[in-house]
């Protein structure tokens, strides 16, 4: 065996699932697309994604406010078709949603704001969602604002 | 079964420019939480964070010095930083919080660890 061999059979992503997490905004990093091109490359090759958890700025992904250009990529629109079509749970982080706008209709409530932005299916939810991929046997991956 | 994770978050980034370090500290406190095995390493700038007598309230920012002197204490189990790093920033015993501990950034020391990440 070679060493190179012997490294990727020592990585616990034995399983070949993903855990994917976006920390960079769309339309000011790369990170978003970079992500969305290696979740349909890994779809594509029969790989698993159990979970893209947005994080920081990745949350402004799952704003149903976003309006580019027609000429431009719709990010939220582009993730938001990826996950519902392979039922892949899509989650933002409450913490830094709450702190960025972006809420669902349970916090809009909450906090008696004047609108939620939540665009379906991602969800609002604690860091617990990321530690449970982390301590799970999915490699989790980051996709930060230099991605 | 699942693989036991040994996690180290890296913020290299200085304090209070931007918010990534903040939140890369909630990750680590919500893994220690999670009773997960999680230690913190500041490099380059982001040894910084580990200097006393930082004055947030300043810029109308919460001090981070109280989060990571409790860390311990919430079970994060080391607040690691780069020795060289240290010694570029001036960053001595004296002005350096307790519980800090100097190593030196080797394949060795991240050979430790399974699960790796940046603060962004």
């Amino acid at each position: 065996m070679t060493d190179a061999q012997s490294e990727l059979t020592g990585t616990p992503a034995h399983a070949g699932v993903f855990t994917l997490v976006i920390t960079g905004a769309p339309y000011s990093s790369q990170a978003p697309q970079t992500a969305l091109d290696f979740a349909r490359a890994a779809l594509k090759a029969g790989k698993q994604i159990d979970r893209v958890f947005l994080y920081g700025d990745g949350v402004h992904l799952a704003s149903a406010l976003l309006a580019p250009p027609s000429d431009e990529a719709n990010l939220a629109r582009a993730w938001a078709d990826l996950l519902t079509e392979h039922q892949i749970p899509g989650v933002a982080c409450i913490a830094s949603a709450l702190r960025r706008g972006l809420v669902d209709e349970s916090e809009q409530k909450r906090y008696q704001l004047p609108a939620s932005n939540l665009v379906a299916p991602f969800e609002i939810a604690g860091l617990g969602e990321w530690v449970a991929s982390t301590a799970s046997d999915s490699r989790v991956l980051y996709f930060h604002k230099g991605a | 079964m699942s693989t036991p994770k040994r996690t180290l978050i890296i913020i290299d980034q200085a304090p209070y420019g931007s918010f990534e370090g903040r939140e890369a500290l909630d990750m680590a406190f919500s893994l220690a939480a999670f009773d997960q095995t999680v230690s913190i390493l500041f490099s380059g700038p982001g040894v910084n964070w580990l200097r006393k007598g930082q004055l947030a309230a300043d810029i109308h920012q919460k001090s981070v010095e109280k989060n990571l002197a409790a860390a311990p204490i919430f079970g994060v189990q080391a607040l690691l930083a780069n020795a060289a790093d240290c010694e570029l920033f001036n960053l001595t015993q004296d002005n350096l919080l307790e519980q800090v501990e100097l190593v030196k950034l080797t394949p060795e020391l991240t050979g430790q660890f399974n699960h790796i990440t940046f603060a962004g």
